[in-house]
């Protein structure tokens, strides 16, 4: 009986120091886990703050293996000159840079900001999609009230009155040869401009369940419409047919198993470039190489949140646009910037596979709640919740 | 064993019970009774979802609110006009009508009175859309709507651009909450619910083997029943066959003509008042006596007058009490019934109920969307909310998941019971059951 007593006080005890281990372990990210992650396995911090590009340091290119890494960022707001702090869409167009806001369209060309609105004649203030197309050097911009082409200075606007437009919430806007694709609230379709007809695609002539669409992308002959609730849908310009990516498991609120497939049906991105189909959702993103399918979600990779608004590839890379952070992945590094809660800095998150490594930068992206993102050769520009951000490439 | 390895033995065990750092899975997402979690008797899934609730990391609860306002407006979706169901939509509106009216005679939002910027969801292809972008030029602080579930979904995914607060007070459709979007809360319990009462109901307390099915062949349709039938077939009875019909159609010959070379025990019906009833007499009349289920939709003075007499026996279920003795039922039953001359019907109960909250949650959080948002999710401040309808019981997606009732028809009326929980005793994998044998 005594040493059944000390046992139960030993267990006590022992309980005690362990859940004061575990709460330690545990804090949230902001108060000590930088810390903790900032050394590296050689043991050294990474000061960014301190060199002439924050996040040049050899190290954080070292960590990054191949894939680019940003620093030096400059945020951007009303105060520098932008319509709103709430940018939709961003659009890198040679020399200037084109950022759909609440309030209109901001462009930014030699240092400045110049805004246009309805009164210039956009449809509608609130931006929410921009393309440019490479043959005319048109700009297509999807707003929340119609799509507009920005040619020669002037705005001209397609409607569901004027035009064959489906809908005129258009989601996304994208340029594809002679056609301009859209997604919008009533279905997706493309304007031929050279013929100047509209087709329409919605749950009466492609396999879709409804008619809502939220965004697509197009190469190599095919076109992939992210249908909300109906996964992707696969267009092929040349022989007209239509195929579909569902979650095999048929189930909304489990993901069976990660690689079977899209991980799930609410589709939000798709972007295909260097043959590989990259596939966002507000439950984690999916890489499809034409043949396999593999998803990935912010417990098992370097992704900063499952929750995804847009993402857009460039070469081998995708920009991943989540409520939480920004995400840039190569198929096998993570590179993940995120801001701090309270101030203007924040830190870069390296994954190679089980290995996380966190870098400080600052100052960082303007915001973690991410809508929009390009790149460039040299910059990568993010459209966020409070602001524009631009990074410089640093490898 | 020697003390000090009974110790050690002790830590191991202690730190290995520690709650993991993965994936935990609590209680089943959307009341899902435990026999019928997607492949859980196989696998379990990689990822469950919906365990808990989205948070939104967005920007905007630093916007202080504006200073020179006439009216605190509050958007209204709804079909109107041009709809088969605008009757639906016109209890809607008079039920958000009159919490925003009770509201005003209070002093409205801090002596501003409340507005209801109404709009109708019917109209050009996509409009749910469109007019929410104009809830958002009005300047509304969040909105209310709708019903129809292609309108409803293309609506939130508008909110969610435009981050103003939805409740949704009609549409049962159980994928409207599943797309995640945190801006979002339903009051109104699902069409999962009603599936997994019906299956309960036809299978294991009617004891029921072959069901046909007849439903409407749009979204409603598809989606309200696609419970029912996941949950058939994993309790063991695949229903036999599913016949579809089209809005407005009126002679369902030649669907019932194809149910019946199929000799069902059971029929559900999943459809709008009308539509159903005349179902349900053309079964008569084709000779067919079957027992009759049906979706809530039926619960409507429609049904029971196109019916008439056959409606006896009918069973549905319903998302509250409209019989309920509950003081606070009868005096918004009174009220409303002296303000627009006809009885409340599950649509204006449930927007009475959903305006209400709109309402408090302004006045708690002020005017502000982010943060109006904040406590119309935070899984405290509404749960246990208690509306005329019943109390509200978000899960980790905020649908309302509070017990829904069975309606039987008799007497010519529609009579109310809790309906029973799903028991462990009837778990059909004791025993392998199949309807085709």
């Amino acid at each position: 009986m005594k040493n059944l007593h000390r046992y139960i006080v030993a267990i006590f005890v022992v309980a005690i120091i362990a859940a004061a281990a575990v709460l330690i372990y545990r804090k949230p990210a902001g108060q000590t886990a930088t810390a903790r992650h900032s050394v590296t396995s050689s043991g050294k911090y990474y000061h960014n703050s301190s060199d002439i590009y924050p996040g040049s340091s050899s190290g954080v290119i070292a960590e990054a293996k191949g894939m680019p890494v940003y620093g030096n960022w400059k945020n951007f707001t009303t105060k520098d000159g932008l319509p709103s702090d709430k940018a939709y869409a961003v659009r890198i167009d040679g020399d200037r840079v084109l950022v759909g806001t609440h309030d209109g369209l901001a462009v930014y060309e030699k240092g400045k900001w110049r805004t246009y609105t309805t009164k210039d004649g956009l449809a509608h203030n609130g931006i929410v999609s921009i393309d440019v197309d490479q043959l005319t050097g048109d700009v297509w911009i999807g707003t929340l009230g119609g799509l507009n082409r920005w040619s020669a200075g002037k705005f001209e606007t397609f409607n569901q009155f004027n035009s064959g437009m489906p809908n005129d919430l258009v989601y996304n806007v994208f340029c594809y040869g002679k056609d301009i694709w859209v997604a919008t609230g009533g279905g997706a379709g493309h304007y031929n401009t050279q013929t100047k007809q509209w087709e329409i695609f919605t749950e009466m002539n492609a396999p879709m369940h409804e008619p809502w669409t939220y965004a697509l992308s197009a190469g190599d002959g095919k076109v992939w419409i992210a249908a909300w609730g109906g996964g992707v849908i696969e267009y092929n310009t040349e022989t007209k047919h239509f195929r579909d990516y569902v979650d095999p498991d048929g189930f909304m609120e489990i993901d069976l198993q990660p690689d079977d497939g899209v991980v799930h049906d609410i589709t939000t991105a798709t972007s295909y470039c260097d043959s590989i189909l990259w596939v966002s959702t507000y439950f984690g993103m999916s890489r499809y190489d034409g043949k396999n399918w593999k998803g990935y979600f912010d417990h098992d990779s370097g992704l900063a949140s499952n929750f995804i608004n847009f993402l857009r590839a460039e070469g081998p890379v995708v920009f991943v646009c989540s409520d939480n952070g920004l995400s840039s992945f190569d198929g096998k590094t993570w590179v993940t910037y995120k801001k701090n809660d309270n101030d203007e800095n924040g830190k870069a998150i390296i994954t190679n596979g089980s290995e996380k490594k966190e870098i400080p930068l600052s100052p960082s992206i303007a915001h973690n709640f991410i809508i929009g993102v390009d790149a460039s050769d040299d910059y990568l520009w993010v459209a966020t919740s409070k602001g524009v951000a631009r990074g410089e490439r640093i490898h | 064993m020697k003390t000090p390895y009974r110790i050690l033995t002790l830590i191991f065990i202690l730190i290995a019970g520690l709650p993991a750092s993965g994936q935990k899975l609590p209680a089943n997402y959307g009341n899902i009774p435990d026999e019928l979690v997607a492949y859980d008797r196989y696998m379990k899934a990689y990822k469950y979802h919906f365990l808990e609730p989205m948070k939104f990391y967005g920007a905007g609860r630093e916007k202080l609110p504006p200073t020179n306002l006439t009216e605190v407006r509050i958007g209204f979706l709804g079909p109107l006009e041009g709809s088969i169901i605008q009757d639906l939509g016109k209890q809607m509106l008079q039920g958000s009508i009159l919490a925003i009216e009770e509201a005003n005679k209070k002093g409205g939002y801090k002596g501003t009175p409340f507005k209801l910027m109404i709009h109708n969801d019917v109209g050009l292809w996509g409009a749910a859309a469109n007019e929410v972008v104009k809830m958002d030029d009005e300047g509304v602080w969040a909105w209310l709507g709708t019903i129809d579930d292609i309108n409803s979904h293309v609506g939130i995914r508008a909110t969610l651009k435009l981050e103003i607060p939805n409740v949704n007070t009609g549409d049962p459709d159980p994928t409207f909450t599943e797309t995640n979007i945190p801006w979002v809360v339903r009051t109104i319990p699902d069409d999962r619910q009603s599936s997994y009462v019906l299956v309960d109901q036809i299978f294991n307390k009617d004891k029921h083997n072959r069901v046909a099915v007849i439903r409407a062949n749009n979204r409603y349709g598809r989606v309200g029943t696609l419970h029912f039938n996941r949950s058939a077939t994993r309790i063991g009875f695949p229903i036999i066959i599913e016949e579809r019909f089209g809005d407005g159609e009126t002679d369902f010959t030649a669907q019932i003509e194809r149910v019946k070379k199929t000799s069902p025990d059971a029929i559900l019906v999943w459809g709008n008042a009308k539509e159903s009833a005349l179902i349900l007499k053309q079964l008569r009349e084709l000779g067919m006596n079957q027992p009759v289920y049906g979706s809530d939709r039926m619960v409507n003075e429609i049904f029971l007058k196109t019916a008439g007499d056959l409606a006896e026996g009918i069973i549905t279920t319903c998302q509250y009490n409209p019989e309920s003795n509950d003081p606070k039922f009868r005096a918004f039953k009174e009220n409303y019934t002296k303000r627009f001359g006809q009885d409340p019907d599950v649509f204006a109960a449930h927007a009475y109920d959903g305006m209400n909250v709109i309402i408090e949650a302004i006045k708690k959080a002020g005017l502000n969307r982010a943060l109006i948002r904040d406590v119309l999710t935070d899984l405290k401040t509404f749960q246990g909310y208690q509306g005329v309808t019943g109390p509200i019981v978000f899960d980790g997606s905020w649908n309302n998941i509070r017990p829904i009732y069975l309606a039987k028809v008799s007497n010519g009326k529609f009579h109310f019971s809790p309906a029973p929980k799903w028991e462990k005793e009837n778990v059909i994998y004791k025993k392998a059951r199949m309807a085709y044998q």
